[in-house]
């Protein structure tokens, strides 16, 4: 137990104090402070003024009113109809030049046969008015025609009745008979989305980057021959967990300093206004999925990280590291790929599965946690499992690192390893 | 007690056979000689030694005992590639290995210092193995190997790489760590370390010990051949002396060889009779010479 402490020191104190973690550490830091800030820089730059539309006026006075009117009621902030009665369309133009308007619409006569149709409106501008501007002034528009086409026959509660939106809600069936407010719901949803697909992605980082530290590391460890001197000096079950806390420790550190980073940023005071409009609250995260999906994660961690450790001690060259550490690495990417692909249908079929295979359990039953449906059995059974092989395969993995460590020269064969493992103790 | 004891030790890579029963003892206090040519077994015997891999036969006592728990504390290693990391600074890297095999921080510090300062090298503390040369690398991993102060040292090809005065350096640490009591199982190519530290020594060939035992009674054991004469004047006819197989005139006298040790009188006699006699000697063989013989042209070394 003190040596896997020395060891867990010796990792933490020479990997923290290279250029490279340091480095990396930093430019992380940057790029998230800048993430973090994007929303405020992009509100840096967008105008607040509403776009000016002048309407020429004086084909359709009755339509051209009632736009007006609705337009002025809907009191859109983007959009600003600007009335321009008895002008020319040059003077308009000229406005336009001015900078005084972006654009003006026209309401232009059409005839199919013999019957008069709802005017062509036409948009004359510097650009376009953008999708939805246009969405805005088609749908008042619309009810404007519906009005023009109806001519009256319509009673004024008719005509209300056919403005109402119609009421759409979908309720969710639960299992307890417990309602919950959909809304509501369907916000913590989103939320849980995000955090669900956050922790996955720093989940496949993490790992790949620490995985193949570690494999690195025994690999040179082997080739240095230090690994001898290191065997008889210590149990190979301290060395190899100790060197794998001591990189989690590592990996934790860095995260630490990231949220640290990340929340002094949206502490910031320009900072917040953005947020509040996004509608973002912390107290929205579910605590069950930031726990539950910690306690995946480092499981999660110490299955892979036992893999590497393993592959590392048999490899004798760091050149050959790379192919054979590739099983894992696709592994860990159809871990990664399940349940980002699946993040809007958690219950299939495919993630239930998943999740109860040990290696794509950290990430598969995560979403499930998160966005899916779960029962607490199989959310029991999924941990038990991956906790069984998190055992198996650390103590397998041990196995391998004391019989690898001090085979040199080719590739061993699994003949040769198996007959090695039953005689090494470790 | 003796210190370390192998009784017929196997080894088996496959169906090689890299160590074939080899038995030797070493006590407290000695310096035991591992010799013989690159790929004899001399690194698997002391891989087996360390318990870093098992015999497939025979056993190892360690103090009378088989290899127990606590044993990590009191070796000392030191691999033939150097065995240390790289990029890692050599005081950090010490001080870890020193508390690996037990030691506090504190006390390793203070002897690391010692020991830096005894080899003449206290500014590399703070360096990074990758920037030392390769003399100092190879003082450093000296250093790593004792630094705990261990009872059992097992020093691979130990002295390779070195300048003369930095030889004689490490030799008087080694000398003084045997008087200290510390037993140490030593493997080199250059014979005339061994003349001069080692009290018994084994010979590997293949796996086989070939020769053993002590260097003076297989020194005596070995015909001497070998006759140096120094005179004043020529010396006629030493060829015709009965078991003179070659005689060659050198600067100062004669380089002769012999088949028989009782043609050396002959020689004298006939060397006096003619002019004054400086210099009379029947050399030893040397140990390298004694290699030589044993492990004969299949060795590369």
């Amino acid at each position: 137990m003190r040596n896997l402490g020395t060891v867990i020191g010796f990792t933490l104190r020479t990997k923290m104090m290279t250029k490279a973690f340091i480095v990396t550490t930093i430019i992380l830091a940057l790029i998230m402070t800048i993430g973090v800030n994007v929303p405020y820089l992009i509100s840096l730059f967008s105008k607040d003024e509403p776009m000016k539309i002048g309407l020429l006026q004086g084909n359709y006075p009755v339509i051209e009113q009632s736009l007006e009117k609705s337009m002025a009621e809907q009191k859109n902030k983007d959009l600003m109809l600007l009335s321009y009665p008895n002008t020319t369309e040059d003077q308009l133009k000229k406005d336009i030049e001015a900078g005084k308007i972006d654009g003006y619409l026209k309401l232009e006569k059409q005839v199919e046969g013999t019957t008069e149709q709802f005017p062509k409106v036409i948009y004359t501008g510097t650009d376009s008015l953008g999708m939805s501007k246009e969405n805005v002034l088609t749908s008042t528009l619309t009810l404007l025609k519906t009005k023009w086409v109806a001519k009256g026959a319509l009673s004024e509660e008719q005509f209300r009745q056919l403005n109402e939106p119609i009421s759409f809600e979908s309720v969710k069936l639960q299992a307890n008979g417990e309602s919950k407010d959909p809304e509501k719901e369907d916000a913590n949803k989103g939320i849980s989305m995000m955090v669900v697909m956050v922790l996955i992605v720093l989940f496949f980082m993490t790992n790949q980057m620490t995985g193949n530290m570690i494999a690195s590391e025994v690999t040179q460890e082997k080739s240095s021959r230090i690994m001898e001197i290191l065997i008889t000096s210590v149990s190979p079950l301290a060395q190899m967990f100790g060197k794998i806390i001591g990189m989690f420790l590592l990996g934790l550190i860095q995260i630490v300093v990231f949220l640290v980073v990340v929340l002094a940023n949206l502490m910031l005071p320009h900072n917040i206004e953005p947020l509040k409009e996004m509608n973002f609250d912390i107290s929205m995260i579910d605590p069950a999925v930031i726990g539950l999906g910690l306690l995946l994660y480092v499981l999660g961690y110490f299955l892979y990280a036992t893999l590497y450790a393993a592959v590392g001690s048999i490899v004798s060259r760091t050149e050959d590291l790379g192919q054979a550490i590739m099983p894992i690495a696709l592994l860990s990417m159809v871990a990664f790929y399940i349940p980002i692909f699946s993040i809007s249908a958690p219950n299939t079929m495919l993630v239930k599965v998943a999740s109860y295979i040990p290696f794509f359990t950290p990430t598969t039953m995560l979403l499930r946690i998160g966005v899916g449906d779960y029962a607490w059995w199989e959310l029991v059974v999924s941990i038990a499992l991956l906790l069984v092989s998190v055992l198996l395969f650390g103590y397998l993995s041990a196995k391998i690192y004391r019989t690898g460590v001090l085979m040199y020269g080719k590739r061993p064969s699994w003949k040769e390893i198996r007959k090695a493992m039953k005689a090494y103790k470790i | 007690m003796k210190t370390l004891e192998l009784d017929q030790v196997v080894k088996q890579y496959g169906d090689k056979t890299a160590v074939n029963g080899v038995s030797f003892d070493v006590e407290e206090g000695e310096i035991y000689g591992l010799l013989g040519a690159n790929g004899a077994g001399k690194t698997t015997t002391m891989r087996m030694v360390l318990s870093l891999i098992y015999p497939d036969g025979g056993s190892i006592k360690y103090n009378g005992k088989p290899y127990y728990k606590g044993l990590e504390k009191i070796f000392g290693y030191l691999p033939e590639e150097r065995g240390l990391y790289p990029k890692v600074k050599v005081s950090e890297q010490l001080l870890y290995l020193a508390q690996l095999r037990g030691m506090a921080r504190k006390d390793a510090d203070k002897s690391l210092k010692y020991w830096l300062e005894r080899f003449n090298v206290p500014e590399n503390y703070n360096k990074k193995i990758e920037e030392l040369s390769k003399g100092n690398q190879q003082k450093i991993g000296f250093i790593a190997s004792i630094l705990h102060n261990p009872k059992i040292v097992i020093m691979d090809e130990a002295f390779s790489g070195l300048d003369p005065v930095n030889v004689e350096l490490m030799k008087e640490t080694v000398k003084e760590l045997r008087d200290n009591g510390t037993s140490i199982l030593f493997s080199t190519h250059r014979m005339e370390h061994v003349e001069e530290l080692c009290r018994n020594i084994s010979i590997l060939q293949k796996g086989n010990a070939v020769i053993q035992g002590n260097l003076r009674e297989l020194k005596s054991k070995y015909p001497r051949e070998k006759v140096v004469l120094r005179t004043v004047g020529a010396v006629e006819g030493l060829e015709q002396i009965a078991g003179v197989s070659e005689a060659t005139r050198t600067e100062e006298g004669y380089f002769i060889r012999i088949t028989d040790e009782s043609a050396g009188q002959h020689i004298l006699q006939a060397a006096m009779s003619q002019t004054e006699v400086k210099h009379f000697e029947i050399k030893e063989p040397t140990l390298n010479e004694i290699f030589i013989k044993v492990v004969g042209g299949e060795s590369n070394a």
